[in-house]
């Protein structure tokens, strides 16, 4: 104890915080890099953790937001299931119940108990999305389910490994029940890999310092980013901020459901409740009390202080409440795979909405807030293989007080990369026939919103299936301080020369040479449209970006013709 | 042209018979241009202030003085080799020529998109680096290859007619040409050059799949747009110095440094300027690597520390680590670059306390000016340096180059106000853990390049160079297990060496994806024979003559559905069985670096890659000058001074590290005093001095 009450000194505080911190990135690193599937090593849709003795949270590397709250409910399951005393070196619990700490099907974690001689240290876990765990549709992320049971393979937290010996009988299971089992049995061994390189680190630190020192380090290293968090949040200005926004629909014909939050500073302590939001839904948005807390801890971290190293601590000071059985607390059996993707976003949206009212230079405008998920899935005509072809789309990022806000990118909650048309092409038999970005799409604003994209795909030789899910195709993203809404999405199926309007959320049967064309939502604009500097509104024009028309209506400038 | 010398490389001189040789490297850095010049295994170094404004001028008053002062004629320059920063910072400056792109119809926006991540996923204020080429220079033709190169739509040949109007237009310097599957069939893009020219289109024209012929629209796309934009600066540039080398009467031909840490010719750095971004580092690495070497060690963690950032790179039996995954001015730039990782950790790094109440080290900098607070110009918050000071790791009275008044008095002052008394600690105390912290900043990036790379450093030396590697170099090597530290004796010139050391290389590549069992050994053996006779080309074009050249063979392979690929050697002879060979080494390789493999698995052919190497002979440098040296390691010894390490006082020799002797050998506590930097040796450990002024540290643990 130094003299000020704290456990250790503020040096072995700022090493041993570099040492677990690198430890989650050495993990991460070892995850891609033994990763079997595209999702791991090319769209690094995966994060590691490390957690104390008591299932707290130390460091995190995550690529994806959504991964970023949501991982300490995982060890609570696990540790709620298999309480310290039942738990050996070498045993490893897998799951991906949503109800029981998963988010949802496709991303499955595994929890590594690390212990030193008996004393159990802390714990390793990992989130990996996986390609396919089964369900009604390939990929996984069905537009049409209404129940849990038709997403997928849903495993509570079970010991997949027991003694470092991996459960045949479990594993096999498992195994059979999704469509491609060697990639998954790959993965899952990739993320073993993972865990271990935490375990063999860890004695390692616990060697160095002694297991006390350890602890009472670790426990300081959370201590620290509690003081840092309630500093930063003390300096917001007291009061109850509320918003509400809505998902467009849930691809059962329940429309506008309202997401609703009243977010309340009162000294150093965040208070969120989401009273008035939608009762859960039949349709697959519906998102669980972990991917809420996601949310809500990546809203709270992005207008304070990124730089606050993420853990147990950095979220103390932030208490969340929920109504039961919500589109924000959902309850079994409701489908939930667009909660982590859809839902997830519009949270986020409210949550930023909320602050906007207090720190408007800290906050974007509304983003895309939508992952626009598109899956195919046939038999390939080249190979006569089956294959499900999964990906996301970008979309316009908020203007903000900096400046406009970023075109075509992955916004808040995600943050993968693309598939190069080229490698689409390669892999799969489809075709991207056009890739741009969408004029105009970006809200007017002293900061203009950032746009969307338009992606056509087509069928090549084959039949194929196709879902798309996806969301802001009616209500648009909103503008901030004063600034415009941007454009909403729309997604057509191009056939025989015609265009026709998909649902946002849908599954349909394509032919070749059909053409799937999806338009993602530009985001809001920050500020007067009026007060932007007529030489940005100019190079707009002159580089497509807006047109003559929304010069002059959106900005009042009036210009010649594009040139110069 | 060769003229048959025993060097064999690239000499056009017209010196015959016993005439001495001197080769020359000459590396521009921000403030100074080194010049190296061996002769008769002599090393000569030069230093002359750096011409930003015109680095040639630097480069030739460089030359000029190390002849002068070396006293060799220039006609007996028959190396001429050049690390540059010109390409590297016409990238970060944007400071190049006005470039535009044409693509195929529907795909102009891919360059701007990217590949959709934001490039910070918490700073809202974060932005993406601009598109190179902005979008209302980025033009489409119809036109469309399928994924096997074969034709689907025609080039449209109205069109390209009205792209070479509008390019008449817009006024641009240079044009990058990149179309959709063109690394599969170069045909469209070629075809779309000649008729561009066939207009009147006189811009430099880059092509895609002669800058990267390999699959990922963007990554391709965007390395042709760099190579387009940048090929004027480079011409110029490269077209300036080779004139007045030539003017001066050096009879070598110029080569220059590529990132990839292999010289190519002049010739082949005008056209191909996006392979030089990190020509200088990667020098450096090279010459890194060449100390490691002579002292018998092939596995080589690098530390090059300054005042204001620390790069580290990996040396793996002998050769930099070159990878295709680097990052320029926040461009993911995809053609091979030997790997840095650069951290802002430095000397002049200052110490704070945050709002949580943790100490903390860096990332801001006092830089040059004003400085560590002991360089007494107005510096006033603690830093690295600062730290060392007072520990009795530099010496006040002897700091750097001595003409720097040191006051221990205002340093110890700041430490105890602004660091020591808020955390209630002492000053030393303070001191110390203000480098525990810089050194477990510096551990995360060493341990990123080396264990998240699959590397135990556990089987490495580190070669610490710079002005503060060697401060911190055998601390940090405890703290990793790493067992042995190099320091260099003419550290500051590392760079410059290493283009001395440096073999000419040619990366040839081509994307061709396809099942490996559906692949007929013949096509494959056309590939590399294309490749060989290209290499052969470009390293005569170079002056290297046939018994210099070596071409290694390899493939990028992958199972089918995974998206990264394995690189594994592949036979020169390519027969029936060969293609079972790669296989079986492609499972053999994956079971290594995966832990898992599956050899009923399809596997999947991804690129094929030839290596073209020319060899240059090592120069024998001779063993140090013993003039100057004593000759027992005690009469190196300048005084005893008391030095802290952790918590405690100890009496540490102090050695002039110009007066070490060849093989004198000593323990630590120790304290190192050079021209160039000053090495810590803690107590537990023990060094020696190796022939060529090599301090090489045991590290104790």
């Amino acid at each position: 104890m130094t003299d000020d009450g704290r456990p250790v000194d503020p040096v072995t505080l700022e090493v041993v915080r570099n040492a677990t911190a690198a430890i989650s990135e050495e993990m991460n690193a070892a995850l891609i890099r033994t990763g079997y599937s595209p999702n791991i090593k090319e769209r690094r849709d995966c994060s590691c953790a490390l957690f104390d003795a008591d299932g707290r949270m130390v460091s995190q590397a995550e690529n994806m937001p959504v991964h970023l709250g949501a991982m300490p409910f995982s060890v609570e399951a696990a540790i709620d299931r298999f309480p310290p005393e039942t738990l050996r070196p070498g045993d490893a619990v897998l799951l991906n119940d949503p109800f029981h700490g998963g988010a949802h099907l496709p991303d499955l974690t595994l929890v590594t108990p690390v212990f030193r001689d008996d004393v159990l240290l802390g714990f390793a876990a990992n989130r990996a999305h996986h390609a396919d765990v089964g369900g009604s549709r390939a990929g996984s992320v069905a537009a049409d389910s209404t129940e849990i049971y038709q997403e997928g393979v849903r495993i509570p937290p079970v010991k997949l490994y027991r003694g470092g010996e991996i459960d045949d009988d479990l594993a096999r299971t498992i195994l059979a029940n999704v469509r491609t089992p060697d990639e998954r049995r790959g993965d899952l061994r990739a993320q073993r890999a993972a865990n271990e390189t935490a375990v063999r680190r860890l004695r390692e630190l616990a060697d160095e310092y002694g297991v006390e020192t350890f602890a009472d380090a670790i426990r300081e290293v959370q201590d620290y980013s509690e003081r840092r968090m309630r500093t930063e949040i003390d300096r917001l200005p007291d009061g109850t901020y509320t918003f509400e926004d809505v998902l467009d629909d849930d691809g059962r014909g329940n429309e506008e459901l309202p997401i609703r939050a009243a977010v309340e500073i009162d000294g150093d302590d965040v208070r969120v409740d989401f009273a008035g939001t939608a009762p859960q839904t039949a349709g697959p948005v519906n998102a669980v009390f972990a991917v809420t807390a996601s949310a809500t801890y990546y809203v709270v971290r992005c207008v304070t202080d990124p730089e606050i190293p993420p853990n147990d601590g950095c979220y103390r000071p932030v208490e969340i409440d929920t109504p039961t059985a919500s589109l924000v607390d959902a309850s079994p059996p409701a489908a939930v795979v667009g909660g982590n993707l859809e839902a997830s976003q519009r949270i986020t949206d409210v949550l930023l909405g909320a602050f906007a009212k207090v720190v408007p230079d800290r906050v974007v405008a509304g983003s895309q807030g939508t992952m626009n998920n598109v899956t195919f899935g046939g038999v390939d005509p080249r190979t006569d293989r089956p294959y499900a072809f999964y990906e996301t789309q970008a979309g316009g990022f908020g203007g903000r007080a900096s400046g406009d806000g970023m075109d075509a990118v992955h916004v808040h909650m995600s943050n993968t990369m693309n598939t190069p048309a080229e490698v689409l092409q390669t892999a799969y038999p489809l075709a991207v026939d056009r890739y741009e970005l969408r004029m105009d799409s970006g809200g007017a604003g002293e900061h203009r919103g950032g746009m969307g994209l338009r992606r056509d795909i087509t069928v090549r030789g084959h039949e194929a299936t196709f879902s798309l899910l996806a969301d802001r195709r009616t209500r648009p993203p909103y503008g901030v301080a004063g600034g415009e809404d941007g454009s909403p999405g729309a997604d057509y199926l191009l056939r025989d020369g015609e265009a026709r309007r998909l649902p946002q959320k849908t599954t349909l049967d394509l032919s070749d040479g059909d053409t799937v064309s999806v338009r993602t939502p530009g985001a809001g604009g920050y500020g007067d449209p009026e007060e932007r500097d007529p030489e940005a509104v100019r190079r707009d024009v002159q580089s497509g970006k807006i047109s003559l028309e929304s010069a002059i209506e959106d900005y009042g400038v009036e210009l010649d013709d594009r040139s110069p | 042209m060769s003229n048959g010398t025993d060097d064999g490389v690239g000499e056009r001189g017209t010196h015959t018979g016993d005439g001495e040789r001197v080769r020359v490297g000459i590396d521009v850095g921000g403030t100074f241009t080194d010049v190296v010049a061996i002769r008769d295994g002599a090393v000569h170094v030069e230093k002359t202030p750096s011409t930003p404004d015109a680095p040639d001028d630097g480069v030739i008053d460089g030359l000029e003085r190390s002849a002068r002062r070396a006293g060799y004629p220039i006609d007996r320059v028959t190396t001429l080799a050049h690390g540059t920063t010109v390409a590297t910072n016409a990238v970060l400056e944007r400071d190049w020529a006005e470039t535009a792109l044409v693509t195929t119809a529907g795909f102009r926006d891919a360059l701007e998109i990217g590949r959709q991540a934001r490039p910070d996923v918490y700073d809202f204020t974060a932005e993406k680096p601009a598109p190179v080429v902005p979008r209302d220079r980025r033009f489409e033709v119809e036109e469309r290859l399928d994924e096997r190169g074969r034709v689907e739509t025609p080039l449209s040949d109205d069109d390209v007619r009205a792209v070479a109007g509008d390019l008449a237009d817009a006024g641009v310097e240079s044009v990058a040409v990149s179309l959709l599957f063109s690394f599969e069939n170069p045909d469209h893009e070629r075809r779309l050059a000649e008729r561009l020219r066939e207009e009147g289109v006189e811009a430099s024209i880059s092509l895609s799949s002669d800058v990267l012929p390999e699959i990922r629209e963007y990554e391709r796309t965007l390395a042709t747009a760099l190579n387009a934009a940048l090929k004027p600066v480079m011409d110029r540039y490269v077209g300036r110095l080779d004139a007045r080398a030539d003017d001066l009467g050096v009879p070598a031909d110029l080569r220059i440094m590529a990132s990839s840490g292999g010289l190519i010719g002049a010739e082949r750095a005008r056209t191909a300027p996006v392979r030089t971004l990190l020509s200088g580092p990667a020098a450096g690495v090279q010459g890194a690597a060449h100390v490691a070497e002579r002292a018998g060690v092939d596995d080589v963690i690098t530390m090059d520390m300054g005042g204001t950032s620390c790069d580290v790179s990996v040396v793996r039996d002998g050769d930099p680590i070159v990878s295709s995954e680097v990052e320029v001015g926040a461009y993911p730039v995809r053609v091979p670059m030997v790997e840095i990782h650069t951290i802002g950790a430095g000397g002049g790094s200052i110490a704070w306390i945050d709002d949580g109440g943790a100490l903390r080290v860096g990332p801001r900098s006092a830089g040059a000016e004003p400085g560590p607070i002991c360089y007494g110009r107005g510096g006033t918050e603690p830093t690295v340096t600062d730290a060392h000071l007072l520990l009795g790791r530099l010496d006040p009275d002897s700091m750097l180059s001595g003409d720097l008044s040191a006051d221990a008095d205002a340093v110890a002052n700041a430490v105890r106000d602004r660091i020591a008394d808020p955390l209630g600690m002492g000053v030393e105390e303070a001191a110390e853990g203000i480098l525990n912290v810089a050194n477990a900043n510096m551990e995360r990036a060493l341990r990123v390049v080396s264990v998240e790379r699959g590397h135990d450093p556990r089987g490495f030396a580190l070669v610490a160079f710079g002005g503060a590697g060697p401060l911190h170099a055998v601390g940090l090597a405890a703290e990793l297990d790493v067992p042995r530290v190099l320091v260099p004796r003419a550290a500051g010139v590392l760079s410059a060496l290493g283009l001395l050391v440096t073999d000419h290389v040619h990366e040839l590549s081509t994307s061709m994806v396809r099942p490996l069992d559906g692949i007929d050994a013949t096509t494959l053996a056309e590939a590399y024979a294309d490749f060989e006779r290209e290499g052969r080309e470009r390293l005569a074009a170079e002056g290297i003559s046939d018994d210099r050249m070596s071409f290694q063979r390899s493939a990028d392979l992958r199972y089918v559905g995974q998206s990264f690929d394995l690189r594994v050697p592949v036979p020169a002879d390519l027969d029936g069985d060969a293609l079972d060979t790669v296989a079986e080494r492609f499972h053999a390789h994956h079971e290594r670096r995966y832990g898992h493999a599956s050899s009923d698995e399809p596997v999947e052919l991804a690129a094929v890659r030839l290596r073209a190497v020319g060899r240059v002979p090592s120069p024998d440098l001779r063993a140090v000058d013993p003039v100057g040296a004593s000759d027992r390691i005690d009469d190196a010894i300048v005084e005893e001074r008391p030095v802290v390490f952790d918590g405690r006082t100890h009496d540490a020799r102090v050695y002039d590290r110009a007066q070490l002797p060849p093989a004198g050998s000593f323990d630590g506590p120790a304290i190192v005093e050079g021209e160039e930097s000053t090495v810590v040796l803690p107590p537990e450990t023990s060094a020696t001095v190796d022939p060529y002024g090599t301090i090489d540290v045991e590290v104790g643990r």
